[in-house]
């Protein structure tokens, strides 16, 4: 019994937990949320705060769960335990009614794109437009092309999914879970399968486009929009993260404001926020 | 060590169970929101529909007339021919064709060829976290997805089971030609057995058919996962769950209907 005491003492020896102030109201937040699947503990006691009007980054190991935990926060997972609050509501307890009205607050790029296969790209980002608003077809067009040009994919508006490469899904993807404005976006690895430049430029983009949201939200009065990007990529986080938690093994080893972060004396943060092979981490 | 050997045999049986469970609650939930408004499945209804109609008519119409002059048409004419009684087949398809062949052979006919087609597009989909993705857009994917194929699934086996009996009835008149009898005696057999509930509770339970074959399906695909192999399991499973299905379900079917119509058993 006290060797498993001390391996679990052991295994959680660089997660502090802590959670430095970032003096703004948290959007999402998690409370003690354990998730597992069959006998694969995923979450284990999960604590973890996206702050409204930043762009903030889930850092972590490959496979640690951040995509799971962009599914919690969307209601298409329930945690074992715990709670998940998005504004103060918690969603686990939701009616089918009030989730649905729930998730039009988000926009989410999935990690592999989710563009429906029977549209062409076109529609697939139509769709959401089509489905939640009232407005015309031309507006919607007008919307529709805006987007993808920024993405670049003008010249892809016919192509089918299938047609595509990885990283045009990404971007289609990503185009699709902006046109509603949402308050709060999930990008899950938008830049994965992307070379460099196009990263940098995507990182630009997104701060571009959340500066706009803000002043429209802030017109507006609703809640200012928070960001939140899963990544692996050091430099865009470096770029473009204003917040940043660290995910691994089911928890936090630590998050807070991304200039104190890349600060941090914790040894675990410190080598993965410079992909460093020596350190705490390990293949494993 | 015992324990870990049970657990073993056990588990999977378990997990059957509690499948089964699953689907049960699936098809719970596809009737309520078929019923409840708003209504926005007619079109793939139709997409649906037309789809399992294109697939199937012609592997149905070749299993049906071979299935029903090689097994029922030969064997029992050879066996009819030792009594000189070879117009008794007329009454023996009414037995065998339309309570029990005909509903058999559609349903396995559209389990093979419709089902897997909605396990793998399906399971593809869950896959491609397409369906998280409609979820996240507010899209609920059993009115939009399962309520239509659950439909279409149920009218296509309903109707293709009239079809199949045609062809089985064919078969029968086509080994009654090889056995150089006249047509005439299988006729009137034929109808001297046949009722309307015959008919009737023959379309009825392959309509129910379609049913299991729809949520079966429907459930192994949006509950897939693994990648690309894990679709090929889903459809895998869901084959051999609908057929178990479809066998337990007419079993039951069966029973009942002589049970609740006795004048079923009597052959004339
Ligand atoms: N629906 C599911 N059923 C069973 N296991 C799952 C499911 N979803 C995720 N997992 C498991 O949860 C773990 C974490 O998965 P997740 O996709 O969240 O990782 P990740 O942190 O996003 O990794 P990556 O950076 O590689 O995308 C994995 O071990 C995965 O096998
Ligand atoms: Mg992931």
């Amino acid at each position: 019994m006290s060797t498993t005491a001390t391996s679990q003492e052991d295994e959680y020896r660089w997660h502090t937990g802590l959670k430095r102030a970032h003096g703004s109201k948290d959007a999402v937040e998690f409370f003690d949320v354990h998730k597992a699947f069959g006998r694969n503990k995923i979450l284990r006691g999960l604590n973890m705060g996206i702050p409204e009007g930043k762009i903030s980054m889930i850092l972590g190991p490959s496979g640690t769960g951040k995509s799971v935990c962009i599914k919690h926060m969307v209601g298409l997972l329930y945690p074992d335990q715990g709670d998940v609050l998005v504004h103060g509501e918690s969603v686990p307890n939701m009616e089918d009614d009030q989730l649905f009205k729930m998730r039009q607050k988000f926009g989410v790029l999935f990690q592999d794109g989710a563009l429906f296969g029977s549209m062409n790209v076109f529609d697939n980002v139509c769709f959401p437009l089509r489905q939640h608003t009232e407005k015309s077809e031309e507006e919607i067009g007008e919307i529709v092309n805006r987007r993808l040009a920024e993405v670049g994919l003008q010249n892809a508006h016919d192509k089918m999914p299938n047609e595509l490469s990885g990283g045009m899904r990404k971007r289609a993807g990503f185009a699709r879970a902006l046109v509603l404005d949402p308050d709060i976006v999930l990008f899950d690895e938008p830049d994965s399968g992307l070379d460099p430049v196009r990263t940098a430029l995507l990182g630009e983009l997104i701060q571009e486009i959340h500066e706009d949201m803000m002043n429209e939200a802030q017109k507006r009065g609703t809640p200012a929009p928070a960001f939140t990007l899963i990544t692996h990529d050091i430099m865009t986080a470096r770029r473009v993260a204003e917040h940043i938690s660290v995910l691994w093994k089911g928890r936090i080893v630590e998050s807070g404001p991304a200039a104190e972060l890349f600060q941090s004396d914790n040894q675990f943060v410190r080598q993965f926020l410079a992909g460093e092979s020596q350190g705490p981490l390990g293949m494993e | 060590m015992v324990r870990n050997v049970a657990d073993r045999a056990f588990l999977p049986t378990k997990s059957l169970l509690e499948e089964v469970g699953d689907m049960m609650i699936l098809t719970g939930k596809t009737i309520m929101s078929a019923l409840r408004p708003p209504y926005p499945y007619g079109g793939e209804f139709v997409n649906q529909f037309l789809f399992a109609l294109k697939l199937c008519w012609f592997p149905l119409l070749v299993s049906t007339v071979a299935f029903g002059y090689g097994a029922p048409g030969l064997q029992a004419a050879n066996f009819l021919v030792l009594f000189g009684a070879i117009d008794r087949l007329g009454g023996f398809f009414v037995l065998a064709s339309i309570r029990e062949f005909a509903p058999f052979v559609t349903a396995i006919v559209l389990a093979g060829v419709a089902g897997t087609a909605i396990t793998a597009d399906l399971g593809a989909r869950k896959i491609r976290e397409e369906l998280d993705a409609l979820q996240v857009l507010g899209i609920d994917p059993i009115k939009n997805l399962v309520v239509p194929r659950f439909l279409a699934l149920m009218l296509v086996t309903g109707l293709f089971n009239v079809y199949a009996l045609l062809f089985g009835v064919f078969a029968g008149v086509l080994a009654t030609l090889v056995n150089q009898a006249p047509l005439g005696g299988f006729w009137a057999n034929f109808f001297g057995q046949a009722s309307l509930t015959d008919l009737w509770g023959s379309t009825l339970k392959t309509t129910l058919f379609g049913a299991i074959i729809a949520i079966v399906c429907c459930y192994k695909g949006m509950t897939a996962s693994g990648g690309a192999e894990g679709v090929g399991r889903a459809v895998n499973q869901a084959v051999v769950i609908a057929f178990l299905g479809i066998f337990a379900f007419n079993y039951v079917f069966t029973q009942t209907l002589l049970a609740t119509n006795p004048e079923l058993a009597n052959l004339r």
